[in-house]
């Protein structure tokens, strides 16, 4: 009752001082809950819609063409598993330009032709209020997705050619079942028939495509049919899967995002744990003698530590419903920032999602919000056991020797921290990494806080009064130095950490695009095309650079032969992973400008003995070594080659020559092939436009990437990633500033207090206002520092070890983060100091 | 009953040791009033702490009825203190986060009385401060904050009360009604009442007399003393040790 009574009485006098804690608290809370939130509401409705998606129960794919024997095994298949619906699809990346010739448009769009049936669950919609049906298809139709539209300067009614064939577009898709969300895309959606499909020429050998067959069967059979289908086609081509497989992929993605970014909301309310515990230890201070008082009136220590743990889980519980109210706000408005419609199929999903906080967010959110409260508090009030109740008689410090019970409290703690992150990451592994690199960014950021904080202790001289008082305080005791320079300095870290690694990264892209590096590049051309295409790119009219063609196949490897590594069957490769999949070979007779031949010896001259020169890191992946026989598969043939060298590929200018494998000339020469072709395309922008609508005009199956819209492509995407990770760095920043304004707020009464004696002592306000100005000036001058040093630090890690590119420090960035943190702390550490510039010395004076 | 056999307290001042309160024995009868009297930094207070078992001494024993209260830990102490012993501090010493009432409840909800608040009413109306019940210590005056810590000082009917310069920080008239209040507590309850002071006049209100100098026993009246270097006696003079 005691406890209870004293908790309501203490909250309701403390409540103020501590709001900004609990603010922080809230922050974490609303971060944790929205983002959970969100993801679990986007994913229910996506849970929903798997086979909706999937538009089918069983998906079975091929890149080759159907053999009769596959397609005769598939029929079996389906009779026995009752299958009571199927149609086929075809899809394949393709040109397309308007047919109209005024318009120098080309765009690269991803073709799906399909069939009557289609789709077989889910519905297809279309803009303005049209039905979709089959027929509208019929005589070369089209469905295209708005963006099409734009990006070719094309309506309705309209007609495009998609290779060599004009189609009319007859209506715009809003939404297409069958579409993986997060698929990459490689441009915008164009439904046609299939019965079309065939005569556009776009399906000859080499095209990226990709056949596949929808079936609907019954809810049992699904498993089964898949298991088996997988069982007849395991070395062939042929891929089967069912929609819930889909489902469970959609799943783990959706579990793996709501975790990460639980975590990001875990680490804001950790900070704010970290305020907490910092404002408790400043509130046992200021407490001492009140304690005291009780103890001197018969209270026990355990019962005023459960006072002020009931008070901290008060207000810890009270930060977490606010934080609740903020997420409600927060999910309530993501409909007005979802565009209604998307560039892709997931965006109009999207915008059909119902956003609401969940219960289980809630609940987690003030769960953890209370919990990360209580574990911050509890050691500093331990405190509260070393307060005699002599002190009322005689001012006195009793110095503790080492204290066993805050040893295992600090121990419990930070077993229950670690707990914690586990549990909102869902795994221990990550639970563990997160809380090492956060005690360990946090010892660091201490550590190198106080050696800069050492490092300015000189200024503690200087002529300046206001300077040399504003350095002292930094060591004040009671200080809130450590903290603010952690919080603060952790926030510049996110933002200027993320924003030179995207400048680093851009930098390098840009590198790589200049000069005469190539940055088109030309796909799918045809081997009885390329005289025609090498006479087109040689034409000096088109401003494009030399331009050579290189013959690609593709192989899969089925066994390897050799001293270390013995893999009998496709079975065995299989299990070896990523040595599985489909490659793009090559054969010639030298070097590119970017290999370098580290073991055996390159070839010269065709040979009719099948030879290969095999990419480094890969031979050292799956323990190829010169003299290793490789069996691959070439479209249904069976070459065994010799490796006679392995290659070092500077993969940073791959362009011309990105091959794992490269076959010697004379074996594959007459085999089915298709060339790529990188090349540097005109400088400018028109020409290109129109370089790129020429080459499509004339070779319809030809593919044409432009480098120079993938940049921008990507500079886009990156600028988004930078805006993500600064929105959590600003938010990390924010919390910075409410504990700032806190630990402001808490040691008030002793700024007042001095500023008091100060005034009697003949300062004025003016004086005071600019101690002020500079204590939080060099405090933030610090956290910027802090922050900045450890951007320097990440973007080497990262630039080094990650991203494997030249490390660049971005001194303007850095330079600007340390100004604008200093300047931000001291707006906000002055402005919250009002009340201390404010009061009359006199009535301070007396109150004491 | 309060006994005290043998105790000293001695602290570290800096690096050397201070001895405060030099070896002292002396038993105070229940219901007695007894005035320790001395000028700063005599001991008086420390000696008060010591009863109130605030404070450990460095040796010695201190019998509160019967019970040695050096023997008790912490928590004991503290239950000890809620229970037999009331305290007046010179500076009040009130918690300026509660009310007037919720500073004389605190003792009484401390102990599980069921009636506390009302308890307290009764113990401020008892100090004349009906009308103050639900200001804070800062909206009170000095000699308003003084009845306050009394009526908590009296919250569970302690049969000890220890007041630690009560009136020290209070001008006279303020002074003299504290004095007064504690008067009529000792004649109506029949509290044993240590008052430590600088004020000879107040100490001749006292039954018995305790005069402290440099933390030894220079004159006691009324009470049995056995102190180092000091002659034992009722009504004798000590033998100051020191200066």
């Amino acid at each position: 009752m005691f406890v209870i009574r004293m908790a309501v009485r203490e909250t309701r006098a403390s409540w103020r001082r501590l709001l900004f804690f609990f603010i922080c608290i809230a922050v974490g809370v609303a971060a944790i809950v929205t983002l959970r939130s969100v993801i679990q509401s986007v994913r229910e409705v996506f849970g929903q819609e798997a086979r909706n998606l999937v538009a089918a129960d069983v998906l079975i794919s091929t890149t080759r063409n159907w053999t009769p024997e596959a397609r005769a095994t598939i029929e079996r298949r389906l009779a026995a598993a009752n299958a009571d619906a199927r149609t086929d699809t075809v899809e394949t990346p393709t040109m397309v330009r308007p047919q109209d010739t005024a318009k120098t448009k080309t765009r690269m769009a991803e073709l799906r032709a399909i069939g009557p049936e289609f789709p077989l669950y889910g519905t297809m919609t279309l803009e303005d209020g049209q039905t979709y049906r089959h027929e509208m298809l019929k005589d070369r139709g089209a469905l295209v997705r708005p963006e099409l539209l734009t990006a070719l300067d094309v309506k309705v009614g309209d007609a495009i050619v998609i290779g060599q064939l004009p189609f009319t577009i007859r209506g715009v898709i809003a939404n297409e079942p069958g579409r993986r969300v997060g698929d990459f895309s490689l441009g915008p959606r164009i439904m046609i028939d299939i019965a079309d499909v065939e005569t556009t020429g776009l399906l000859a050998a080499g095209s990226r495509v990709r056949r596949v067959l929808l079936v609907r069967v019954p809810e049992r059979e699904v498993r089964p049919l898949v298991r088996q289908l997988r069982d007849d086609f395991k070395n062939q081509f042929v891929n089967a899967r069912s929609f819930r497989s889909d489902d469970d992929e959609i799943g783990r993605d959706f579990d793996r995002a709501e975790n990460y970014l639980s975590l990001v909301g875990l680490v804001i309310v950790i900070l704010g744990g970290i305020a907490v515990s910092s404002v408790t230890r400043v509130f046992v201070l200021q407490k001492i003698r009140p304690i005291a008082v009780l103890k001197c009136v018969g209270a026990r220590s355990g019962q005023i530590i459960a006072v002020y743990l009931l008070q901290v889980l008060t207000l810890g519980l009270a930060g977490s419903l606010l934080g609740l109210l903020l997420a409600r706000g927060a999910v309530a408005s993501i409909p007005y920032f979802v565009p209604p419609i998307d560039t892709s199929s997931a965006g109009t999903l999207l915008s059909e999602v119902n956003y609401g906080v969940t219960w289980s967010a809630a609940a987690q959110g003030l769960g953890i919000g209370a919990l990360v409260s209580l574990l911050f508090s509890i050691v500093p009030l331990l405190q509260v056991r070393f307060i005699k109740p002599s002190l009322l008689l005689r001012d006195e410090t009793s110095t503790a020797g080492f204290d066993w019970t805050r040893a295992v409290a600090v121990t419990l703690v930070g077993a229950a921290l670690v707990a914690l992150t586990a549990w909102q990451a869902a795994s221990w592994t990550v639970g563990l990494a997160v809380c090492a690199g956060f005690a360990g960014l946090a010892v660091i950021l201490v550590f190198v806080g106080r050696l800069l904080v050492s490092v300015v202790a000189p200024l503690s001289n200087a002529r300046s009064f206001p300077l040399r008082h504003a350095v002292l305080h930094l060591s004040r005791p009671g200080n809130q130095t450590r903290v603010i320079l952690l919080a603060v300095g952790l926030g510049a870290f996110f933002i200027v950490g993320v924003r030179s690694l995207q400048g680093s990264l851009l930098e390098e892209l840009s590198m790589q695009m200049s000069e005469d590096s190539p940055d088109m590049f030309l796909m799918d051309i045809q081997r009885e095309q390329a005289d025609g295409v090498r006479a087109f790119l040689a034409d000096p009219a088109r401003g494009a650079g030399p331009a050579k063609l290189i013959p690609v196949l593709r192989a899969r490897v089925t066994g390897v032969e050799g001293r270390e590594t013995q893999l009998e069957s496709f079975e065995d490769v299989r299990a070896r992973g990523s040595l599985a999949r489909e490659y793009t070979v090559t054969y010639r007779d030298q070097l590119e400008a970017n290999e370098t031949v580290v073991e055996g010896r390159f070839w010269s001259g065709p040979a009719t003995e099948p030879e290969i020169s095999v990419e480094q890191d890969l031979a050292e992946r799956f323990n190829l070594n010169v003299g290793d026989l490789v069996r691959f598969d070439l479209l249904g043939r069976t070459i065994i080659a010799r490796i006679t060298s392995l290659r070092e590929v500077d993969w940073r200018d791959s362009r011309a020559g990105g091959f794992m494998f490269v076959f010697r000339p004379g074996v594959l020469d007459q085999l089915p092939q298709w060339y790529i072709a990188p090349l540097k395309g005109p400088p400018d922008v028109q020409a290109r436009a129109r370089f790129q609508h020429d080459l499509v005009a004339r070779f319809g199956n030809v593919s044409v990437i432009d480098f120079r819209d993938i940049l921008l492509t990507i500079r886009d995407a990156m600028s988004k990633v930078t805006l993500a990770i600064s929105v959590v760095g600003a938010l990390v920043l924010f919390s910075g500033g409410l504990i700032l304004i806190g630990a402001v707020a808490m040691t008030k009464f002793q700024r007042v207090y001095e500023a008091a004696v100060f005034k009697t002592l003949g300062a004025s306000t003016g004086t005071i206002a600019r101690m002020l100005l500079f204590e939080y000036g060099v405090l933030g001058a610090l956290a910027g520092l802090v922050g900045s040093l450890g951007a320097v630090a990440l973007t080497w890690g990262v630039s080094r070890f990650a991203l494997d590119i030249p490390w660049r420090v971005f001194a303007g960035e850095h330079l600007a983060g340390v100004a604008l943190t200093a300047i931000l702390v001291a707006a906000i550490g002055v402005l919250s100091s009002y009340d201390v510039l404010r009061h009359k010395p006199l009535m301070t004076l007396r109150a004491e | 009953m309060i006994a005290l056999t043998n105790v000293s307290k001695t602290v570290t001042s800096g690096s050397q040791p201070l001895t405060i309160l030099h070896p002292l024995t002396v038993t105070i009868p229940a219901g007695t009033f007894i005035a320790v009297v001395g000028p700063s930094g005599s001991g008086k207070s420390t000696l008060l702490g010591l009863i109130a078992g605030l404070d450990a001494p460095t040796s010695g024993s201190v019998a509160i009825d019967g019970t040695d209260i050096t023997k008790l830990d912490e928590d004991g102490l503290a239950k000890l203190r809620g229970e037999k012993i009331g305290f007046v501090f010179q500076f009040f010493h009130l918690i300026p986060s509660l009310t007037a009432l919720e500073n004389v409840s605190v003792p009484l909800e401390i102990a599980g009385a069921a009636d506390a608040t009302d308890r307290a009413r009764g113990l401020l109306q008892e100090v004349g401060l009906t009308g103050r019940a639900h200001h804070y210590p800062s909206q009170l005056s000095g000699g308003e904050q003084q009845r306050v810590a009394l009526a908590r000082a009296l919250a569970n009917n302690p049969p000890i009360l220890l007041a630690d310069e009560p009136t020290g920080n209070l001008d006279s008239a303020n002074g003299r009604h504290i004095m007064d209040l504690l008067q009529n507590i000792h004649s109506a309850r029949r509290t044993t009442l240590a008052l430590v002071t600088h004020d000879r006049e107040l100490a001749a209100l006292a039954d018995a007399r305790l005069v402290l100098r440099d933390g030894h026993v220079v004159e006691h009246v009324g009470v049995d003393v056995v102190a180092s270097r000091s002659v034992a006696g009722s009504g004798g003079q000590a033998v100051a040790g020191a200066s």
